[in-house]
């Protein structure tokens, strides 16, 4: 594939680092985005994914490791201007709309509070002229301007997230669980949308989520997350066609689907992480068992995924 | 089978100051001894509300009955005094809220909370009370109840507490239990042990359970019997399969298509254009006809009436009259009704025409 747009490194984000309350939110993970495609980032609450996606863009300063867009380090001491233009690069979408919207400021603030911020604009005429753009770009239209966000469904005000986010012509936007928040009938209109502005102008996507359903349908590749490491990461056919982790089948087993007989069959496979046996000197790694296909496993399960696919 | 709870034309509204909001407008659906009855649709059909006045937990000061009538017991819910509601809510009809994390008391022991229901309405010593109360929670699998039966919500995760409010819901043995999204704020593994735990109960105590969710595939995980609601009205009501595979409304139509499958290949999501009606005005005749690419020219006057497509299975949408063009379904909805005998779409395995 194309060249890569982000390479995160070993990449730690321990919180309360050194205390006995310390929680190592992020442990040790590492992949790359390329440019143009969707990475989907899966797993339950509390495994880390959004901390993943915080710290990437700075939200969080990492504990240890590397997060590198377009070659340089995202994290560590940085001039004023070099914090300005990777902010214009990167870009996110928040979960809840209605939590991600100051309730005092009008739509039209709040989509060129971006473009004032990084000088986009010459003067008030262009400014609007700007966001009316913007706001048909996502699907609404010019009298949404002037209104405040309680006026909004949530489809919308996830839209306006969206549009705000899109403001400062951004390359790579993180979308942290952008559509858990919305009914199942705007999900659909919310999904399309991202797809529509990726075609368009060539956006990179990090979409973050736990519909596993969803993010096979928008992603190109997928990382699955537990406890804050990766235990699996492989295009989004291939995670579904063979899943190797006995986390990820379990996980695709627990996803109900819309298919009664379907239902009727499906057995659910639990995962215990003691099930591995791993001994005390073995090395659990993130191995590639197939070309793209990365599996954490210690030698032993390495060899017999090797195995099972001869 | 015998009919438990029967709600017949139901309507109810709201009084607001931006005037008078028909959230329900007429209602009706009967549940049966034992079955699971999935009520489906965004937020804002009114879902919630129907079951809500089922339970009375609608503010008296703004909501109202308009017409029709909740019969339990041979009675009528929609008339019954406060005092004769507090014995059949919890006891009688039990409810499992959405959000474990704030229907549950903070400051109170959750053995405390689930001891409530059976001292309310239960004539029974504190001691067995605490008894029933240990047994309650090994049921719904809270590991070491003894111990854990004096320990705060805080203290468990958020899977736990909604074992926990299964657990005060289910107290006093209840002949209906409504559950309004009990799985709509957990994740996907836990989700499931949720819906393992209620289908197992459903078996050993033989209640009968509605179930609330917009997420068709929790439908058609528990779901004996399905209906379809839309703005404030049921738009389909059926068997599972017979709303899966022969869906007839085109609402159920489109909400069927904008769930991505796992192994179908599609470029595009189906999507459902525009919003759910805003029930202060009403659309005159089907409220979904304004998004509805299948519309007719009556959906815009006349509101349909129910037509029966199988003895369980009824429609409310022009398209089933007899004088209806012939309209083709989306295109994921054909895929599904060829595996349905009794549809028109059905293929019979074997080849012969």
């Amino acid at each position: 594939m194309a060249e890569k747009l982000l390479e995160v490194k070993n990449l730690k984000q321990y919180f309360n680092a050194g205390k006995p309350s310390e929680v190592k939110a992020i442990d040790n993970i590492s992949f790359d985005i390329y440019r143009g495609e969707t990475f989907g980032l899966v797993g339950e609450s509390g495994c880390g994914k959004s901390t993943t996606g915080r710290t990437i863009i700075r939200l969080y300063d990492a504990t240890d490791g590397e997060v590198l867009y377009d070659g340089v380090s995202v994290h560590g001491n940085k001039s004023k201007a070099e914090v300005k233009s990777l902010n214009q690069k990167m870009q996110m979408i928040f979960q809840d709309p209605y939590a991600s919207l100051n309730p005092r400021m009008k739509v039209l603030d709040i989509i060129a509070e971006g473009l004032d911020i990084h000088g986009l604009v010459k003067n008030a005429k262009e400014r609007k002229q700007k966001v009316i753009e913007l706001l048909e770009t996502v699907g609404l239209n010019k009298e949404h301007a002037e209104r405040y966000p309680h006026e909004f469904s949530g489809g919308q005000r996830q839209r306006i997230g969206i549009a705000r986010a899109l403001a400062v012509n951004p390359e790579f936007i993180i979308a942290d669980e952008p559509i858990s928040a919305l009914d199942v009938s705007i999900q659909a209109q919310v999904v399309n949308l991202l797809r529509d502005l990726q075609k368009e102008k060539g956006l990179t996507y990090l979409f973050i989520a736990h519909d596993l359903s969803m993010v096979k349908y928008i992603s190109d590749r997928i990382g699955v997350m537990y406890f804050g490491k990766l235990v699996e990461m492989a295009t989004a056919e291939e995670l579904y066609k063979n899943p190797m982790h006995p986390y990820t089948k379990s996980l695709l087993s627990a996803i109900p689907l819309p298919d009664p007989i379907y239902e009727r069959s499906r057995v659910r496979t639990p995962y215990n992480p003691n099930d591995h046996k791993y001994g005390p000197d073995e090395k659990v790694e993130f191995r590639e068992v197939t070309p793209d296909h990365f599996v954490l496993c210690s030698d032993k399960e390495f060899a017999q995924m090797k195995k099972e696919i001869k | 089978m015998e009919k438990i709870l029967q709600v017949k034309d139901l309507e109810l509204s709201f009084h607001t100051f931006a005037g008078e909001v028909k959230a329900i407008r007429g209602v009706s659906f009967d549940l049966k001894k034992g079955e699971t009855l999935a009520i489906v649709g965004e937020s804002g059909s009114g879902k919630s509300v129907t079951t809500k006045s089922i339970m009375r937990l609608l503010p008296e000061s703004s909501s109202e009955f308009k017409n029709g009538q909740i019969l339990f017991d041979n009675k009528d819910l929609t008339k019954l005094p406060e005092r004769d509601m507090q014995k059949i809510r919890g006891k009688e009809i039990s409810m499992i809220f959405q959000d474990p994390m704030t229907s549950l008391n903070p400051t109170m022991p959750i053995g405390k909370q689930v001891m409530e229901p059976i001292l309310k309405h239960q004539k029974v010593s504190k001691a067995k009370a605490k008894e029933v109360t240990i047994e309650l929670l090994k049921m719904v699998g809270i590991p070491n109840a003894e111990v854990r039966y004096k320990m705060y919500p805080h203290q468990f995760s958020g899977g736990q507490r909604q074992r926990i409010v299964i657990a005060i819901a289910l107290a006093c043995n209840p002949k209906v239990l409504i559950a309004d999204e009990p799985t709509t704020a957990l994740d996907v593994t836990i989700q499931a042990q949720i819906l393992e735990l209620m289908k197992d109960i459903q078996k050993k105590v033989d209640t009968s359970i509605i179930f609330i969710t917009h997420d068709l595939g929790v439908v058609a995980n528990v779901a004996d019997r399905v209906a379809v609601m839309y703005g404030g009205r049921i738009v389909e009501v059926g068997t599972v399969d017979e709303i899966f595979y022969n869906p007839q409304h085109p609402y159920t139509w489109g909400l069927l298509s904008s769930m991505p499958s796992l192994d179908l290949e599609e470029e595009r999501l189906y999507a459902i254009p525009g919003t759910p009606p805003d029930l202060l005005n009403p659309p005159v005749g089907d409220a979904f006809a304004l998004r509805s690419e299948y519309a007719l020219k009556i959906d815009l006057e006349q509101a349909p009436p129910m037509f029966q497509v199988s003895d369980t299975h009824y429609a409310a949408t022009w398209l089933l009259h007899p004088n209806a063009p012939k309209v083709e379904p989306p295109a994921s909805i054909i895929e599904r009704m060829k595996t349905f005998p009794g549809s028109r779409y059905y293929e019979t395995k074997g080849g012969n025409v």
